[in-house]
C-alpha cells in the first residue's frame, strides 16, 4: 500500500496515502477537537473545529477534511490555531443556552469537553441570545433542543449516509437554521433514530425515554448483549438506583459496529416496569392464586415426574444457553427430545441442515450480491440492514423476492413481488434464465418453463429476466431467506428453489427467522432433533460424548417439533407442556391449534416476566428474570455466543430460568449442580467442540443442489389472500411497556393494493370491516402497492387486531373486506364461534 | 470606443427571435465549430482569447474546461444564471436582450467539452428571463442547433432550464449542484469535489456563468486577437447613486470615474464618497480610488476584487454605517447556515451594527467588531461568509469616524432588550 510520511507538531508519521491529517494525529496520540466530523461517515468541514496550519499553505486547513501529503509539515497547537479554536467556540457558545446544569449531555458532552480545553475563558457576547422553542417533540422517542443544537449536521447525514431513511433534515438558513423531520411525511418512523442522540455532540437530540432520568456519572455501565432480535448487538446497559435507565451501543466493528436499532436503545424500560411477576403461581379451583415457590415447584415437579417421558418444552429466544443447554439436559433425562424454540414458526425444518442462522455477518461486506427472499431484512433484523446497506453503497447489488414490497427496495436494484407462496417460481424461473445466461442449463432444471412460471406469480418476465442477470459475474452471493417466505404456505419448494439458484451461481443459505437466543438454544440443545452442537441425534460420537457428561444416554428417537408438540398436546398425547419465556398462546402460527393443545393439556407450566396470554392459561407461573438482570451467554444469527451480564436486580421473588431449572432437577431427583454459571458453559463447551465466546460457530448448511418441485394445485381464494408481515416496532408484552414504542407502533393498518382498493370502494384511512373464517374486526385500511393485486398485507403482533385475521399455519388464509361508513374506534370486535375463537381473557388474578 | 460586442443587439425589440439572431450573423459560430472545427480547437481559441469568468471568481475559461477529463463518458455543462450577488443585473440583461446568444454559447461550450447534457439554473425572479430563454432553446431545437445530431453532425445536445428557489448561496458552484440535484443549497467540500471532475451526479461538470458563455460565440467568430482588440469587452452593472443605473459594457479595467459618467453621472451632482467594485462582497473603495482601473489584478492590491462586475456608488450624503449594517444583513439572511463562523459570525455583527445604530454602541464595540472580522476571515467553508470582512473593515478603517460618531451620541447603556424568538412560541410563552 502507498503510503506518505509527514510532520506533526515536530513528530515524524507515515501513513496509508489517502489518511487525513485528523487521523494521522490521532495516530501519534495528538488530539484534535472535532464537532461535525464523525469517523463513520465522510468528513463534511463544517464545524471548522478541527483547524491546523499547514506550512505552505496560505490559510488553516480542517484536518478532518486535509489529506496528508507527503512532506507536509502540519502544526496543531500554533497561536494561529489556538486562536481559531478559541474563535469557532466563542462563535458556538454565543447563541448556546448554557443550561449545562439541567442538560441530559452535561458530563459527557464533547461541547463541554471542547470548550474547557480549549474554549475562550469568557464570553464578549453582550447581544441577547437566539431563541427557539424548546423541547421540541420530534418523535414519540425524540426530543429536540435547538437553543443547544450546534449545527454540526452530523444527525441528517446519519439518515442520509448510515441509515438512508432520512429521518432529519435541516431547516430554514443562516443563523435560522434548525432540525427537523422533513416537510414531507415520512410513510414510517425511523427505526434507527436513537443513533442520532448517541452521535449528537451536545444536548440536543435526547431520548424521549432517558431525558431527566440520570446524570452520566450516576449511571453503572454493564457490557452486555440486546436480546430482542437476533442481531445480538453488543450494548452497554446504564442502571441507576436499580433501574435501567439507558441502553447504548457497545462497538463492535463486526457485529453491529457503533448502531442499534431503536427497540434496543429505547426497549428496555419493560425491566422496570411494576406489571412484573414478582411471585409464582399455582392454579387452584380454576382460578390462579399466589404461591409460594416451594409449593409450585413442587407441583412443577409432581406433574413433570408423573407425565415423563409425555412431557415437552417450547422455548429458548428469551433463554440464555445456560439456561437452555440444562432444561434440555433435564428434558432428555425425562426421557423426551420433545424440545423447540421455534415457537412462532408453523415451518419447522429438520435439523441440522436447515437450522436458523447466518454466516459470520461480515461476508456482507465481501459480497457482490444480496438476494433478499421474502426477508423483510430492515424490520426484522435492523442492524444487519446497515450493514448490508454499506455493502450495497460500495457496489454489490441487491434484489428482492418476497410477497410484500421490502421496505428497502428503494436501495435495491429489483424488487419482485409474486403472489403469495409463489416466490419459489420466480426463483426457478430466475435460475433456468441464470443457467442459460452461462450457456448451460442443468438436468432437472430444464422442466422450468419460465413464461408459465411467470404467469403463476404474477410477475413480469423483464422483472425476472433482471433477477437473473443480477446474480452472475458481480462476486459472492448471499441468499438472505427471510420470515415472509419460512412462515409462508410453500416453505419447502422456497428452499428448495433457493438451493436449485444456488446450484446455478452459487451463495451462500442465510435463514434469517429467530429472535434473541433462538440460534443459541438450537446450539445448546434444545431441538428436537439434534444433540448440543446440532450434531445428530443418532451420531454416536456425540451420544458418547453427552452419556460421558451426562451419565445417561439421551433418547434416540425425534422428538417433535413445535407445531407436532401441539398437536400431540391436543390429541392428548403430550401431558405436560414448559413453556419458558415463550407466548404459544399469542406466538403460535396456528390459532386453532394453541387452543385445542391446552384444552389437552394435562398441566402447563410458565416462565415468565409478566403475565402473558399463555401464563393466564397456565397451572403454574414462575416469575422469571429479564437479560439485564441474570448472567449467561446468548448466541445470535451468526451463532456468536456473547456474555450478558446483569445490570439490576431481579423484582425480589423472581428467579432466573437457570435456578428455576436447577431447582425443578433437585425435586425430580435429578440434581444439577454447578458452582457458577461458567461451569455451565464450560460444561457446553466439552460437549459442542469449537465453540468458543465471541466467534461465529460454523453453522451446518446443505449442499446446493437443482431441486425442482411442482407447485401444489392453486385453489381458488375466495377474497383477498392474507400476507402476515410483523414490522419492528409492534405491541408485544414487552413492547408496550417500553415508554414511546407503543407509540411508534402506532395503530395496526391493513395494506390493500389500489386497484382492489379501487374495487372495493375504499379510500386510504379508511375503515373496513375484514371477515375470515368467523372472525370479524374492524380495520382501518392502508392504500399501498406494497402488496401484489388480491393481496392484503396484515400486521403481526399488535393486540388490537384479532390473530385470527393472520394466523392459520401453513394454509393460505383469505379475507374479504367491506368499507364500513360510521366512524368507529379500531379494534377486535370478537366475535368467534367453535373452538378457534378467541378466548376471553382471564382475569389478572392479583 | 467602438461598437458594443456583448450588448450589441440586446435593445433590438427582435433579437429573441432566431431569424433575427441568424440575420446579425447568429450561430455562424456554432456552424464553424461543428463543420469544421475539432472540440480541442474551440478550447483553444478561448484560451487564447483570455477569457475570464464573469461570475465572480475570474477563474480563466479555457483552463477551467481543460480540468474537465476527455475521456470521461458522462458530463454536464451547466449554467450558472442564479445572478444574485447584490448589484448584479447584467445576466439578466444578456437573458431577456439576447437569448440566442446564451443558447449559442451553450452549445459551443458542450462541443469543446464534449458534453451531451447542459442545464441552465436560473435564479426564480427571472420570469421573463426564463420566458425568453425557453423560447429560444425551443427554436434552436426547431432550427437543428439543439437535440440530436446538431447541424447534421454526431454532436448532440440537450438543454433543460431549471428553476432555483430562492438561495444567494446556489449561486455558488457547488451549493448549485446540491440544489440542481434536489437538495438543500450548501457548498460542497473541495476536494473531492470539484466540479470539473466530481460535478453534477458526481460526474465531470463544466460550470461557467451567463456572460462568460456569451463571449464564446463571438470569440469563435471573430478570434481569440480581434476578441481582445475590444478590451475586452467587459460588462459593468452600475448602479447605486447614478443619474442612469444601468449595464455599461466597457474594456476591461475601466475606472470607476468613467463607467460612472456613463451612467449619467451621480445623481443631484453629488460627489462620491465610497463605492463597491465588484458587489457588495468586493471591499468597498473611497473616491480617491476613482481612477484605479477596474480589473483584477490593480483591485486584488487594494484588497479589493473585480467580483461580478457590479459596480455600487455611494455619494457624500451616505451613511457607511448604515450601508455596511444592511449589506452584513444581506450575508446574514443568505449565510447557508453549514459552517459555524458565517453562520454566527453574520448575525453577531448585525446584532452590534444594529446596536451602534440605535444609540447601544460601546467603544469596545470597534475593535470587538475588528476582532469578528479577523476571526471570520480564513475560517469559513466558502466566500459566502468571507464576505462579510471586506466591508467591516473598509468601514472601520476607511469610515471610523461614522462609527465614532454613533458611539459619541450613544445615550442609552446596553442591555438585554427583546429576545428574539425564531419559530413558533413555544407553547405557554
Amino acid at each position: 500500500m502507498a503510503t506518505v510520511t509527514l510532520t506533526i507538531d515536530g513528530q515524524t508519521v507515515t501513513v496509508p496515502k489517502g489518511t487525513t491529517v485528523y487521523h494521522a494525529a490521532r495516530q501519534l496520540g495528538i488530539e484534535i477537537p472535532i464537532f461535525c466530523y464523525h469517523d463513520r461517515m465522510p468528513p463534511l468541514g463544517a464545524c471548522r473545529m478541527c483547524f491546523v496550519q499547514v506550512e505552505k499553505m496560505p490559510r488553516l486547513q480542517t484536518s478532518c477534511t486535509l489529506e496528508a501529503q507527503e512532506g507536509m509539515v502540519v502544526w496543531t497547537e500554533s497561536p494561529e490555531v489556538v486562536e481559531a479554536r478559541r474563535a469557532i467556540l466563542e462563535f458556538l457558545l454565543i447563541n448556546h443556552p448554557l443550561d449545562c446544569p439541567i442538560c441530559d449531555k452535561g458530563g459527557e458532552c464533547p461541547l463541554q469537553d471542547n470548550t474547557f480545553r480549549y474554549g475562550p475563558g469568557a464570553s464578549r457576547f453582550v447581544e441577547p441570545k437566539r431563541h427557539f422553542p424548546k423541547a421540541v417533540r420530534l418523535s414519540p422517542v425524540l426530543t429536540l433542543d435547538r437553543e443547544r443544537c450546534i449545527l454540526c449536521w452530523r444527525c441528517t447525514r446519519f439518515g442520509e449516509v448510515v441509515a438512508g431513511d432520512h429521518a432529519l433534515k435541516g431547516h430554514d438558513r443562516g443563523y435560522r437554521t434548525h432540525i427537523d423531520t422533513p416537510p414531507v411525511t415520512l410513510e414510517r418512523p425511523s427505526k434507527f433514530i436513537g443513533n442520532t442522540i448517541a452521535i449528537c455532540p451536545v444536548g440536543a437530540l435526547t431520548s424521549g425515554v432517558y431525558r431527566f432520568r440520570a446524570r452520566p456519572w450516576d449511571n453503572r455501565p454493564t457490557p452486555s448483549v440486546c436480546t430482542h432480535c437476533g442481531v445480538g448487538c453488543a450494548i452497554w446497559v446504564d442502571a441507576r438506583g436499580g433501574e435501567v435507565v439507558r441502553v447504548r451501543a457497545r462497538e463492535k466493528p463486526e457485529l453491529n459496529d457503533i448502531w442499534l436499532c431503536d427497540a434496543g436503545f429505547f426497549g428496555y424500560d419493560y425491566t422496570n416496569h411494576p406489571d412484573r411477576l414478582t411471585t409464582p403461581f399455582v392454579r387452584r379451583h380454576g382460578v390462579l392464586r399466589e404461591a409460594t415457590w416451594d409449593e409450585a415447584l413442587e407441583l412443577v415437579a409432581r406433574a413433570l415426574q408423573a407425565a415423563s417421558p409425555a412431557v415437552g418444552l417450547l422455548g429458548g429466544e428469551r433463554l440464555t444457553m445456560e439456561e437452555a443447554y440444562l432444561l434440555g439436559r433435564l428434558f432428555r433425562s425425562l426421557g423426551s427430545n420433545h424440545l423447540d424454540a421455534r415457537v412462532d414458526a408453523a415451518f419447522t425444518p429438520p435439523l441440522p441442515a436447515y437450522v436458523w442462522g447466518a454466516g459470520p455477518f461480515h461476508a456482507l461486506d465481501e459480497a457482490g450480491v444480496l438476494v433478499l427472499v421474502g426477508c423483510d431484512l430492515s424490520e426484522d433484523y435492523p442492524v444487519l440492514w446497515l450493514r448490508a446497506k454499506r455493502a450495497l453503497g460500495r457496489g454489490a447489488v441487491g434484489v428482492a423476492v418476497a410477497p410484500k414490497r421490502v421496505e428497502v427496495s428503494p436501495y435495491l436494484r429489483c424488487t419482485v413481488v409474486p403472489r403469495y407462496g409463489t416466490e419459489a417460481d420466480v426463483l426457478y424461473a430466475a435460475a433456468r434464465l441464470a443457467a442459460e445466461g452461462k450457456g448451460s442449463v442443468p438436468e432437472g432444471l430444464d422442466s422450468v418453463d419460465v413464461a408459465s412460471s411467470c404467469l403463476r406469480a404474477g410477475v413480469r418476465e423483464e422483472a425476472v429476466g433482471e433477477l437473473a442477470e443480477s446474480l452472475g459475474g458481480r462476486g459472492p452471493v448471499v441468499f438472505l431467506v427471510g420470515r415472509l417466505s419460512l412462515d409462508g404456505p410453500e416453505p419447502e419448494r422456497v428452499l428448495a428453489a433457493v438451493q436449485t439458484l444456488r446450484a446455478v451461481c452459487g451463495g451462500e443459505l442465510w435463514l434469517l427467522h429467530g429472535k434473541g437466543n433462538a440460534v443459541g438454544a438450537a446450539l445448546a440443545g434444545l431441538a428436537p432433533d439434534a444433540l448440543p452442537g446440532l450434531s445428530p441425534l443418532q451420531d454416536p460420537m456425540a451420544r458418547s460424548r453427552v452419556r460421558e457428561v451426562w451419565g445417561f444416554d439421551p433418547p434416540a428417537d425425534p422428538g417433535l417439533p413445535a407445531p407436532a408438540m401441539l398437536e400431540a398436546a391436543a390429541a392428548g398425547r403430550l401431558r405436560v407442556l414448559y413453556v419458558a419465556g415463550a407466548d404459544p398462546a399469542r406466538d403460535s402460527p396456528d390459532r386453532s391449534l394453541w387452543q385445542r393443545a391446552r384444552d389437552g393439556l394435562e398441566f402447563l407450566v410458565v416462565t415468565d416476566l409478566f403475565w402473558t396470554e399463555t401464563a393466564r392459561q397456565a397451572d403454574v407461573v414462575l416469575p422469571a428474570l429479564s437479560s439485564f438482570e441474570r448472567s449467561g451467554t446468548v448466541a445470535n444469527l451468526e451463532a456468536r455466543p456473547q456474555r450478558i451480564a446483569p445490570s439490576r436486580m431481579g423484582p425480589p421473588g423472581a428467579r432466573s430460568d437457570l435456578e428455576i431449572v436447577q431447582m425443578v432437577a433437585d425435586r425430580l431427583g435429578r440434581p444439577m449442580e454447578y458452582a457458577s454459571v461458567e461451569a455451565v458453559w464450560e460444561e457446553i463447551r466439552r460437549l459442542v467442540p469449537g465453540l468458543q465466546l465471541d466467534s461465529p460457530y460454523p453453522l451446518p448448511r446443505p449442499q446446493p443442489q437443482v431441486d425442482v418441485r411442482v407447485p401444489p394445485p392453486g385453489a381458488g381464494d375466495a377474497g383477498l389472500v392474507v400476507v402476515p408481515a410483523a414490522p419492528l416496532f409492534r405491541n408485544g408484552e414487552m413492547a408496550r411497556r417500553c415508554r414511546g414504542l407503543p407509540e411508534l407502533a402506532g395503530q395496526p393498518t391493513v395494506g390493500v393494493h389500489p386497484q382492489d382498493a379501487a374495487g372495493l370502494g375504499l379510500a386510504d384511512g379508511a375503515e373496513a370491516e375484514a371477515q375470515l373464517e368467523g372472525v370479524a374486526a374492524r380495520v382501518r385500511v392502508r392504500v399501498t402497492e406494497d402488496v401484489a393485486p388480491g393481496h392484503v398485507l396484515v400486521p403481526v403482533g399488535f393486540p388490537e387486531l384479532p390473530r385470527g385475521l393472520w394466523v392459520g399455519g401453513r394454509r393460505r388464509l383469505s379475507l374479504r373486506l367491506q368499507g364500513l361508513q360510521a366512524p368507529a374506534t379500531l379494534g377486535s370486535q370478537g366475535t368467534s364461534d367453535g373452538p378457534s375463537g378467541e378466548r376471553a381473557h382471564l382475569e389478572d388474578p392479583r | 470606443m467602438g461598437q458594443p460586442v456583448l450588448l450589441r443587439h440586446v435593445r433590438e425589440p427582435d433579437q429573441g427571435e432566431i431569424e433575427a439572431y441568424e440575420r446579425r450573423g447568429g450561430y455562424a459560430a456554432l456552424r464553424r465549430a461543428v463543420r469544421e472545427m475539432t472540440p480541442e480547437q474551440v478550447t483553444d481559441l478561448v484560451d487564447r482569447a483570455q477569457l475570464r469568468g464573469r461570475g465572480g471568481a475570474g477563474f480563466p475559461t479555457g483552463r477551467k474546461w481543460k480540468f474537465v477529463p476527455k475521456d470521461a463518458p458522462v458530463k454536464y455543462l451547466v449554467v450558472n444564471a442564479d445572478e444574485g450577488e447584490p448589484g448584479t443585473f447584467k445576466d439578466r440583461t444578456l437573458l431577456e436582450g439576447d437569448p440566442h446568444l446564451l443558447v449559442e454559447g451553450i452549445a459551443l461550450a458542450a462541443y469543446a467539452n464534449g458534453v451531451r447534457t447542459a442545464y441552465v439554473y436560473m435564479r426564480r425572479e427571472f420570469s421573463e428571463a426564463r420566458r425568453r430563454l425557453e423560447r429560444a432553446i425551443a427554436q434552436a431545437y426547431e432550427r437543428g442547433y439543439l437535440g440530436r445530431k446538431i447541424l447534421g453532425t454526431d454532436f448532440s445536445l440537450d438543454v433543460y432550464v431549471h428553476p432555483g428557489a430562492g438561495a444567494y448561496i446556489a449561486g455558488e458552484e457547488t451549493a448549485l449542484l446540491e440544489s440542481l440535484e434536489g437538495r438543500r443549497a450548501m457548498p460542497r467540500l473541495k476536494p473531492p469535489y470539484f466540479p470539473a471532475v466530481m460535478g453534477l451526479y458526481e460526474k465531470p461538470t463544466v460550470l461557467n456563468n451567463v456572460e462568460t458563455l456569451c463571449c464564446v460565440p463571438w470569440i469563435v467568430r471573430e478570434g481569440p486577437e480581434w476578441w481582445l482588440e475590444q478590451g475586452p469587452p467587459q460588462l459593468y452593472s452600475v448602479s447605486g447613486h447614478v443619474q442612469r443605473p444601468q449595464v455599461v459594457e466597457a474594456p476591461l479595467g475601466t475606472p470607476a470615474r468613467e463607467l460612472i459618467a456613463r451612467a449619467g453621472g451621480v445623481r443631484g451632482g453629488r460627489r462620491v464618497k465610497a463605492f463597491y467594485p465588484g458587489g457588495t462582497s468586493s471591499r468597498p473603495l473611497t473616491a480617491q480610488h476613482l481612477d484605479v482601473p477596474l480589473r483584477h489584478e490593480e483591485l486584488a492590491k487594494l484588497g479589493s476584487m473585480l467580483g461580478s462586475a457590479a459596480v455600487i456608488v455611494m455619494d457624500e450624503t451616505t451613511d457607511m454605517v448604515k450601508v455596511i449594517a444592511r449589506v452584513c444583513e444581506f450575508y446574514r439572511d443568505e449565510s447557508c447556515g453549514k459552517c459555524t463562523p458565517c453562520r454566527e459570525g453574520t448575525v453577531w455583527v448585525t446584532q452590534i451594527l444594529d446596536r451602534i445604530l440605535h444609540g447601544r454602541g460601546r467603544w469596545e464595540d470597534l475593535d470587538l467588531l475588528a476582532s469578528l472580522a479577523r476571526n471570520m476571515t480564513g475560517t469559513c467553508f466558502c466566500p459566502l461568509g468571507e464576505s462579510v470582512p471586506p466591508s467591516l473593515r473598509a468601514g472601520l478603517e476607511d469610515f471610523r469616524e461614522e462609527f465614532e460618531a454613533y458611539i459619541r451620541a450613544a445615550r442609552e447603556p446596553v442591555h438585554m432588550p427583546v429576545r428574539l424568538h425564531l419559530g413558533a412560541p413555544a407553547p405557554g410563552g
